[in-house]
């Protein structure tokens, strides 16, 4: 039943931010594929990470303990993170756990390239 | 004084799920196939199944300890003016917290960020702030994390409805 139906895409959105594109589900279990994501963005030259998550499906405390992994390497590496295409209901997650304060939220990818 | 005649909760589902991982989907799909007739505005429904995940996970990798031959039992009553879910697991595992979880370490972002916390840790942060209550009973091995959520009584107005714990 372990169905971890993960797909992470990175695309160079301009000279300094890549976006990874995520679909399905973001849980412990996707860490693999995530941080697989950002290093293929950070060799690329990424200065800035934008996470696309208008196709994640479902998201857990294992996706969010994920996502706080990543904020540590990327502060470590100075890219700023932002993200887009999150639900109402995950949207408000990221405000339960304050990560909207360490990532900044936007309604679209142009809002999210231009912040 | 006028008395409220409560009714005796109507059970609404009842189903057991294996210890294996993936398990939390199908808890919560079923757990919204059961009350979808009762027309929960979407964020409550939405509330509901993350916090019938986070339990069930817990369910599972804590209490059964990942062992595959131990069901989880669930359970959803509405009894017209709240809805209640039980998850039940059979291992005796450390559930991570004591009691009903209120002496649980919060989890906090800045600490998580400068490696004072690890950066997991989030799951009964989660379900705390997703249902209206929460509590834990054990009988020997058996362990039950009961949700709470209300529900809009019908033909009044639902009002605000708050978050209980932490």
């Amino acid at each position: 039943m372990d169905k971890s139906m993960t797909s992470m895409e990175v695309r160079m959105a301009d000279k300094l931010t890549s976006v990874i594109d995520i679909r399905g589900d973001v849980t412990a279990a996707s860490e693999p594929a995530l941080m697989a994501a950002y290093e293929e963005a950070s060799r690329q030259g990424a200065r800035r990470l934008v996470l696309n998550f208008s196709r994640l499906e479902y998201m857990n405390s294992g996706g969010i303990g994920m996502l706080v992994t990543l904020l540590v390497r990327a502060n470590r590496q100075h890219q700023p993170l932002a993200a887009y295409g999150l639900s109402d209901h995950y949207r408000g997650i990221f405000e339960l756990t304050r990560l909207d304060e360490a990532i900044g939220i936007y309604d679209d990818e142009r809002s999210a390239l231009a912040g | 004084m006028n008395r409220v005649a409560c009714p005796a909760p109507r059970r609404l589902a009842s189903f057991a799920l294996a210890s294996v991982p993936g398990s939390e989907r199908v808890a919560l799909t079923q757990v919204a196939d059961s009350v979808a007739h009762l027309n929960l505005p979407p964020q409550r429904l939405n509330k509901l199944k993350t916090a019938v995940a986070e339990v069930t996970m817990n369910a599972i990798e804590h209490g059964n300890d990942n062992r595959a031959d131990l069901d989880v039992d669930i359970e959803v009553l509405y009894s017209g003016t709240e809805i209640v879910v039980t998850v039940t697991d059979h291992g005796g595992g450390d559930p991570g917290w004591a009691g009903d979880g209120d002496d649980a370490e919060i989890p906090d972002l800045d600490r998580k960020l400068s490696g004072d916390q690890g950066p997991r840790g989030w799951g009964l942060f989660l379900i705390r702030h997703m249902v209206d209550g929460m509590k834990v009973t054990v009988e020997g091995e058996r362990r039950t994390v009961w949700l709470t959520l209300r529900t809009p009584v019908p033909g009044r107005p639902s009002g605000g409805l708050r978050h209980i714990g932490g």
